[in-house]
């Protein structure tokens, strides 16, 4: 690592991890002088039942809570200013967003608003300056967590707010929510979160600090997410996978380094695919690339990906290749499981081609366009173009 | 790598690095709405010239709203009361902390009673006595060791009713921490090694103690990595400004992780040396070290010995057969003290018995070694030793580190 | 949107309070019984009482000394001035250690446990409640409570202390 030309790193959220780690809230909310908290969820989308287990850890608290559980799919600013009224009338103190994506995002343009105090959400933009840090908010993410809720961004109605004060200052992960209903869930969250941290891993620029967070999320759900998507009782798997998650959220708010990441954006805002199954694509042409740029980048991985005794009884000249058959065996284990329940490329995923068109238009405007395009082009892409 | 059944972690400290790291907090300051920050340091500081180089930095777009260099050595409450008046008079609305340990201290004293408008800085210890934001404090550290600038505790003590106050609170926690390489480019030889050595056993023991998550564990990994690669040849030349940066790096490194897994018998008597007998406390952590390791071998070989990888590299690991990765380690960081108490013409202490004081006097003559272990068992960090520690084992440690020789790992009671 | 008032968890608080009340009895039989205990009683001051319990909204269990006696003296937090106060974080974390799914060690290192006072306090009262798990719980249980079980103790210390600490417990003297 190469620390001469300095660097800067942050991580704003503190992190609760495990067993009856819901129980600690009332404590944890009382240290921040918060006492009436207003949680964001979604009946739909987090379901009836992470709620009622979030809202029974509070039991013996005496505590009234409030509990927003609408939060759609389609939320959109006027969402927020709806629940910022019922914020002020209630006279919450804390934000508590339960699961993942929308409801999060939604939470965090809730906590710019009632912070800032302004008159009305709709107004916020993402030229909004944001200087402080913004009022308490506790982000408790559920399987259905994408990694971003953690993040220092926050997307609505395809317009991205960015500032590492709409990070959370808490995060919650309990197994009883973490864990998955279905495997699919699961892998695609763990492709996101593995995308993201490992371009940040092999950027020449990365730091020490932001690089701790990625390698413990890459050794996480190289060692757990192929069980966590097989397994039937898969508890402490998706937990180490939610973790994992999480962590991802404070590598992609510390790095430049974030192709995968963008071309994930690109499809879930212009045709709804998770962000997971386009990073789990494109993994392979992207590293292939990066081989041919710089081997010793890759060979660097070997480690997180095989743990210390493989890396160590290789010799350097056979790391970065098998770093790359490490990770072929990882996305193969965790394809077969799903039995093609996650498309392998843009083919399979069905895209239309008039929509694909819209993709490479946006995907045209960014300053590396012309390469990204030949990632997409090589996971069917162009077969879907022709 | 282990995911506890729960664990909790958190560092919120804004980590800003590099060869000109000081030159951006202008800027960072701004960011927070700050315009006027007090600068609290020591005479040491200043008098080595580093306090300059930090105001330099600020010519741009800051006014320094003072510069309060009598920090005493032992925080101290009437200091502590003397520099948050100061604060008030001169309508500052941040603090740069520049110094070691005690600096870090007195600053987080300060920042507490000026952002809650405290009287009594007592009210606010104890576990959920603070609990909102407090002012701006940025921290430059001027040694690579105590890590106390991403730490969460301040210790401030009422000399005048002889009372030690711990305070412990997430809000305590700096905004941002400054690593500049200039802060520690003076640092004499025999400093710079106890002091990275302070780094590694925090490094060290945050990654056996009880407390370990797997964040604190990639902390700790980095840091090991750097201190045994760094050290000795900084120590060998100071002037060496990439290995200056690298040092403060894994120091900060190393904060994180012991001030979120705690530490162990180390400190617990390396705490009782120091209070006993006045060692300087980075002198002790090296001395202890190589003991504490040996002392748990026995609950914690395997993951002892998982620091052999990013300690020695490829090679070393390799070579050494799985069953002895663990006493690899302890070897390793013994050789360290070696090669240091060499490079030093002798002034870093191996052992106790060879640590004098100015006048060459012995510090730890053999005969205070009980009390040393007794006042052990009054200090808080046996709790997150993995193995219990009793009188008689504390007094076993210390006499081995005392002569210098291997700890007799048979007498150590095992439930 | 609704408003909820966070329900109570009755039987985990009898359980923990049950619990609590047998634990202040038996450290006030055990002082009377285990030479260490009475030793480390000694060394703390003189009107010395300590708390036990959990957040936010207890059980508690106070224990101190009163003229040269160790006493339990209830489940009132307010009943005197308290020297060291041992939290539980939840009802649910307590009844995690007081159930031995998790010893205090490792309660504290997982962050569930936290001591209000002054540490040297905190770790005789830590070293009291130790040698008091023993004397309570069989070997396989005591195992999982404390760092290590004092298999160097005797076989006498162990049989006699159990026998005077439980009867004492039970009987209330």
């Amino acid at each position: 690592m190469n620390l001469t030309n300095g660097f800067a790193f942050t991580c704003p959220f503190k992190t609760n991890s495990g067993n009856k780690a819901l129980e600690h809230l009332p404590v944890e909310l009382a240290g921040l002088n918060a006492f009436k908290p207003l949680i964001i969820t979604s009946r739909e989308l987090a379901g009836p039942k992470a709620i009622g287990t979030l809202i029974n850890a509070f039991g013996d608290s005496g505590m009234t809570i409030g509990v927003f559980d609408d939060v759609t799919e389609t939320a959109d600013l006027n969402v927020v200013e709806q629940i910022r009224e019922i914020f002020l009338k209630g006279q919450y103190d804390v934000i508590i967003a339960l699961g993942g994506g929308i409801i999060v995002d939604v939470a965090k343009i809730l906590n710019l608003a009632v912070s800032l105090k302004v008159a009305d959400a709709r107004q916020l933009s993402p030229a909004t300056a944001i200087r402080d840090p913004l009022g308490p908010f506790v982000v408790i993410p559920t399987a259905a967590a994408t990694g971003m809720e953690t993040s220092k961004y926050a997307v609505l109605s395809g317009k991205i707010f960015t500032s590492v004060h709409l990070m959370p200052g808490l995060v919650v992960l309990d197994p009883r929510l973490t864990r998955a209903k279905d495997g699919k869930t699961v892998a695609e969250a763990g492709f996101a979160a593995f995308g993201r941290t490992l371009e940040a891993y092999i950027a020449p620029d990365k730091n020490p600090f932001m690089d701790a967070y990625a390698f413990t999320a890459l050794r996480f759900i190289r060692e757990n997410l192929a069980s966590a998507v097989n397994k039937r009782c898969n508890k402490k798997e998706s937990l180490a996978v939610a973790n994992a998650v999480a962590m991802s959220g404070c590598v992609i708010s510390n790095t430049d380094q974030n192709m995968l990441h963008r071309l994930g954006q690109v499809f879930q805002n212009t045709v709804h695919v998770h962000p997971g199954i386009i990073i789990g694509m494109c993994l392979h042409p992207f590293l292939d690339d990066c081989m041919k740029k710089d081997s010793s980048r890759i060979a660097s991985l070997l480690l997180p990906l095989a743990g210390d005794d493989k890396y160590a009884a290789m010799p350097e000249a056979g790391r970065a290749g098998d770093a790359l058959r490490d990770l072929c065996e990882f996305s193969y284990e965790i394809y077969r499981a799903l039995k093609g329940k996650i498309p392998r490329t843009i083919t399979e995923a069905g895209i239309q081609q008039y929509l694909m068109k819209d993709i490479f238009d946006i995907i045209n405007q960014e300053p590396d366009g012309a390469y990204l395009r030949t990632v997409i082009d090589r996971v069917g892409g162009s077969s879907i173009k022709a | 790598m282990i995911l506890p059944d729960y664990y909790e972690f958190c560092c919120r400290v804004k980590i800003v690095a590099g060869h000109d790291a000081l030159e951006k907090i202008p800027a960072l300051l701004a960011e927070m709405g700050s315009k006027k920050p007090l600068i609290i340091t020591d005479k040491g500081v200043a008098a080595a010239g580093l306090v300059d180089i930090v105001v330099n930095a600020l010519k741009e777009g800051v006014t320094i709203g003072g510069v309060a260099d009598n920090v005493p050595p032992d925080s101290d409450l009437k200091v502590v009361n003397q520099l948050a008046g100061l604060y008030r008079d001169n309508a500052c609305d941040a603090i740069i902390a520049v110094g070691g340990g005690s600096v870090m201290d007195t600053a987080k004293g300060v920042n507490i009673v000026v952002s809650e408008n405290a009287t009594d800085l007592m009210a606010f210890s104890g576990a959920g006595a603070l609990n909102r934001r407090l002012k701006t404090l940025v921290a430059v550290p001027t040694t690579a060791g105590t890590g106390s600038e991403v730490t969460l505790v301040a210790v401030i003590k009422d000399h005048e009713k002889h009372l030690k106050m711990a305070f412990t609170s997430y809000f305590l926690l700096p905004s941002v921490s400054i690593l500049d390489s200039r802060m520690t480019m003076t640092m004499p030889p025999f400093i710079t090694a106890m002091t990275g050595m302070d780094a590694l056993s925090h490094a060290v023991e945050g990654y056996y103690c009880l407390q370990k998550n797997p964040l604190s564990d990639a902390h700790s990994l980095a840091a090991v990595n750097m201190i045994h690669q760094y050290l000795p040849s900084v120590t060998k030349n100071p002037a060496d400004k990439d290995g200056r940066l690298a040092m403060a790096v894994s120091a900060c490194l190393a904060g994180i992780s012991f001030s979120n897994s705690m530490v162990g018998i180390v400190h617990n008597l390396g705490h009782a040396t120091g209070s006993v007998c006045g060692v300087p406390h980075g002198i002790c952590m090296a001395i202890l070290l190589p003991y504490g390791l040996e002392y748990n071998m026995h609950k914690r070989g395997e993951t002892i010995a998982e620091l052999l990888l990013p300690m020695a590299g490829e090679e070393v690991y390799r070579k050494t057969p799985k069953a002895e990765r663990a006493e690899k380690v302890v070897s390793l960081i013994r050789q360290m003290n070696q090669d240091l108490n060499e490079i030093t013409g002798g002034r870093h202490a191996r052992y106790f018995s060879e640590v004098k004081d100015r006048d060459g006097k012995q510090m730890v003559p053999r005969e205070i070694l009980p009390e040393i272990a007794k006042a052990a068992l009054l200090d808080g960090a046996t709790i997150y030793n993995p193995e219990d520690q009793d009188y008689e084992e504390n007094l076993l440690v210390l006499e081995a580190a005392w002569e210098g020789k291997p700890l007799d790992r048979n007498k150590i009671k095992k439930g | 949107m609704r408003e909820i008032h966070a329900g109570g968890k009755p039987l985990k608080k009898a359980y923990v309070a049950i619990f609590l009340w047998f634990t202040g009895r038996a450290i006030q039989a055990a002082a009377k019984v285990d030479k260490e205990v009475q030793k480390e009683f000694a060394a703390l001051p003189d009107d010395f009482t300590f708390a036990l319990g959990c957040l936010p909204n207890g059980p508690w269990m106070v224990v101190g000394k009163e003229k040269g006696k160790v006493k339990y003296f209830g489940g009132n937090l307010k009943c005197r001035p308290v020297h060291l106060r041992l939290v539980i974080k939840s009802l649910d974390a307590a009844f995690l250690i007081l159930s031995f799914q998790e010893s205090t060690a490792l309660a504290t290192t997982r962050n569930r446990l936290m001591t209000d006072g002054e540490v040297p306090y905190a770790l005789s009262v830590i070293r009291i409640l130790d040698i008091v798990e023993v004397y309570l719980l069989p070997k396989l249980i005591a195992s999982l409570a404390v760092k290590r079980y004092p298999s160097w103790w005797s076989f006498s210390r162990k049989l006699a202390g159990r026998v005077g600490v439980y009867t004492r417990t039970l009987l209330g003297f």
